[in-house]
């Protein structure tokens, strides 16, 4: 059959590799992160974190700010889970969609609960003679992250 | 490794005036909670004859904050004061970013050259591979 212009899709052949030489490269590469991690090889560590109904790029010892209350007091070690990905310099570990909890450890301390600056919500229709204002004052808390931890124990 | 950012809380009323009745029922009944509550927090009590009863804070960074209780449940001016306990000294203004990172990338910073070969590779109809 003569060959047309449609006769193979517009975007390069992908060739798949054998699954049983993928199952062992996959085992060699959990194998060798496994032993990076054992020996402590890893320079800073991010992680991404689902909280508060946002996901957060956090690494050790950044500041966090929620918009709502949390039932911890100041000064209260608090441990996140719901993680997402976690990264260092050389690799990286995807979750699906969060990671194990043997895993990886998030840990953060509540420093502060203020309130936010006076927002000021007004609503005015001209020529009705209808104005109304209202400042509305957030409670906010402030995290510190103190540590991301991670244990090797994939598979 | 928590250090609270309240330094000291000065409750200043008049023992006679009638708008300071809920400092005075504060001082009887709750100041001494407040003060085993909050161990790191100075609390004064003050009494003076004057204008109106207000609550001073002081923070670590030296700023003073006063509120005024004037005609206010004790109930109201303990939670004022747990509040300003947890407070820092910042000001209060808008804040641009929830965030606040000293080292913002790990792996290094996004650029448009990341992951794109490079040009001695590429073979096009001008660039021979070297």
């Amino acid at each position: 059959v003569a060959k047309t212009s449609l006769t193979s899709p517009p975007w390069p052949e992908v060739k798949l590799p054998d699954p049983a030489e993928e199952a062992k490269y996959h085992a060699e590469v959990v194998q060798k992160v496994n032993k990076m991690i054992a020996t402590g090889q890893y320079g800073r560590l991010f992680a991404v974190v689902h909280f508060a109904s946002k996901q957060w790029k956090i690494t050790s010892e950044d500041l966090i700010m929620m918009d709502n209350v949390l039932e911890a007091e100041c000064g209260d070690r608090i441990r996140m889970e719901k993680v997402l990905l976690v990264g260092a310099d050389d690799f990286t570990l995807i979750g699906r969609p969060l990671l194990g909890k043997d895993l990886v450890r998030v840990e953060a301390t509540v420093i502060e609960k203020t309130e936010s600056w006076p927002k000021i919500n007004m609503r005015f229709w001209r020529r009705h003679n209808y104005q109304r204002k209202k400042i509305i004052v957030n409670p906010q808390t402030v995290l510190r992250i103190n540590t991301i931890e991670i244990f090797p124990c994939l598979s | 490794r928590y250090v609270r950012q309240l330094q000291r809380l000065q409750l200043l009323f008049s023992p006679t005036a009638a708008d300071s009745r809920g400092a005075r029922q504060f001082v009887e009944e709750a100041a001494v909670d407040f003060a085993r509550q909050h161990p790191d927090v100075v609390l004064y009590v003050s009494p003076r004859t004057g204008p109106a009863p207000v609550l001073l804070a002081e923070y670590l960074n030296g700023t003073v904050r006063e509120e005024l209780i004037a005609s206010k449940t004790s109930e109201e001016i303990k939670q004022l004061a747990t509040k300003l306990a947890g407070q820092s000294g910042l000001d209060i203004i808008r804040i641009r970013k929830p965030f606040h990172t000293d080292n913002p990338s790990v792996q290094g910073q996004w650029h448009p050259l990341t992951n794109k070969p490079s040009a001695l590779t590429v073979q096009g109809p001008r660039l021979q591979p070297q």
